[in-house]
């Protein structure tokens, strides 16, 4: 039922963008501006152009990128929340840094750890990072102290407490805040790929674009699109699973 | 049996020191049902967390069959006012927390007895429902199941049934002292209806106001009585208890207009 919904979902979005972007093509009329249609037929020929190499060199960036941030922000945030003395010494640093543009660092990142897929991995976590330490640290502080009651009276550990009561209480806003941030990681990820890579669909798209390649071009913007796509639904399919309670 | 010596509770609040129940001197037999009435804010809730292992930082003594009260060492069912169900588990896992908490095995026995006190509160269709998809009463119901399901040395309810309208609440009373009557748990229950101390406790502690001291302790002549509600002593004895403790809840009521 609930998957279906999501097909019937995906498919509307799909024809109503695809109906916008034809009539835009059909008004602008500009080589530009392809339809999509052409683009759709030349798709075929991106395998030829290894464009699956490109997904798989992102898909690794991403991952790593979200991965270590999920890591380590999630026991910063803990830490933050469970113990007042950290927070008050990680607080300050948090509240300043959150505001700073860290796409700005790109550079400096690069200069430190290279141009290799590190310093991508980096910037990605330098940004994702600190949404998940603040999400994290203010759903266990949301937590209204008598969920723990009944659990308490029970004798359990810390470990069962926080196995049975913190994990499962803040789960919902660690699975909204992994959508986030995977969103957020595509779009470093495309504006990184641009730089000391001849790998990644950022970089794939951003040469066709200097090789006036427009069809090979949106192909790739079309690939990264769906790319974002089935990370997105591979979240829904784990807040199903994880949060069926609540939906 | 619970013995509870000089038990009293105070806490910080902007640097004052608050002075919030006690000291409370008082001795329950094993097998009691002792119903707590008094006014809101007397500490009642307050005492009930410190049985509950719920509050650690209190002076005085509970001992709970030889033993200083402890939620690791005994079992305490605690049912708080809003039933305390964890709404990421389905009743079937709600009920079933405390032997994974205690990390019990799930005998034939423990299993017999978890479906006679299923069966006999009338979730057994309810197990595979989340909370939220339950009404007021059969969340009062589930909780009353896991409460039972323990097989706890001391059961403790916070206003099990101020949540529940009139009706539901009369029915899950009467469903309550039947399970009650049959497995007999050492009970301590907290609730401001006099009418709910007199059909429910064989003893009523009453309490006066902040900070919560024993004001009176009655042994109940009319619990486990049938229609109790039509009984002409139980218009008595409400009528008693209410003067008794007009006197001390006069603040409260000056308060309240």
């Amino acid at each position: 039922m609930k998957s279906r919904k999501r097909i019937k979902l995906f498919l509307q979005g799909f024809v109503m963008v695809n109906v916008l972007w034809y009539i835009m093509a059909v008004i602008v009329d500009l080589h530009v501006l392809p339809t999509p249609i052409d683009v759709y037929f030349n798709l075929g020929g991106l395998y030829d152009n290894r464009l699956h190499i490109h997904i798989l060199a992102s898909l690794y960036r991403v991952m790593s990128g979200v991965g270590i941030s999920l890591i380590l922000g999630v026991s910063i945030g803990l830490l933050m929340a469970y113990s007042k003395t950290w927070n008050r010494i990680l607080n300050p640093l948090v509240y300043f840094t959150y505001p700073v543009p860290k796409t700005a660092l790109l550079p400096v990142v690069m200069l430190l750890f290279g141009l290799a897929d590190a310093s991508k991995i980096i910037l990605i976590v330098l940004i994702v990072v600190f949404q998940v330490i603040i999400a994290v640290r203010d759903a266990v502080l949301n937590i209204s102290p008598e969920t723990y009651d009944p659990i308490r009276s029970l004798g359990a550990s810390r470990l069962q407490i926080f196995r049975h009561i913190t994990l499962p209480a803040i789960m919902p806003e660690l699975l909204t805040n992994l959508r986030l941030s995977i969103g957020t990681a595509l779009s470093i990820l495309f504006f990184a790929e641009g730089y000391g890579t001849q790998l990644g669909i950022g970089y794939y798209i951003l040469d066709a674009w200097t090789r006036i390649d427009y069809l090979g071009m949106y192909a790739g913007i079309i690939a990264i699109s769906l790319f974002g796509f089935v990370l997105f639904v591979l979240i829904d399919i784990l807040e199903e699973a994880l949060c069926k309670w609540k939906a | 049996m619970l013995n509870i010596e000089n038990l009293s509770v105070s806490y910080k609040s902007n640097r004052n020191n608050v002075h919030a129940l006690g000291p409370i001197t008082m001795k329950i037999e094993s097998g009691d049902i002792i119903a707590i009435l008094g006014p809101s804010g007397c500490g009642k809730s307050t005492f009930l967390h410190v049985l509950s292992g719920i509050i650690k930082d209190y002076a005085g003594q509970a001992v709970l069959n030889d033993a200083r009260l402890n939620p690791k060492i005994h079992n305490i069912g605690f049912i708080p006012q809003n039933f305390g169900l964890l709404p990421w588990r389905s009743v079937e896992k709600n009920c079933l927390l405390s032997l994974k908490i205690k990390g019990k095995p799930y005998t034939e026995d423990v299993k017999k007895r978890v479906d006679y006190i299923i069966n006999k509160l009338n979730i057994a269709e309810l197990m595979d429902r989340y909370p939220r998809e339950l009404s007021g009463g059969q969340k009062q119901r589930a909780a009353i199941a896991r409460a039972f399901i323990m097989n706890p040395d001391l059961l403790l309810m916070d206003e099990p049934f101020s949540a529940l309208d009139a009706l539901t609440r009369e029915e899950a009373q009467e469903l309550f002292i039947s399970l009650w009557n049959q497995y007999k748990p050492t009970t301590v229950f907290v609730t401001h209806s006099i009418e709910e101390a007199i059909y429910m406790g064989k003893k009523i502690v009453i309490m006066s106001n902040t900070p919560g001291t024993i004001a009176e302790i009655i042994e109940n002549p009319l619990f486990n009585t049938e229609n109790l509600r039509q009984n002409e002593e139980f218009l008595k004895l409400s009528s008693h208890i209410r003067n008794m403790i007009k006197e001390g809840w006069k603040h409260e009521i000056k308060e309240e207009n």
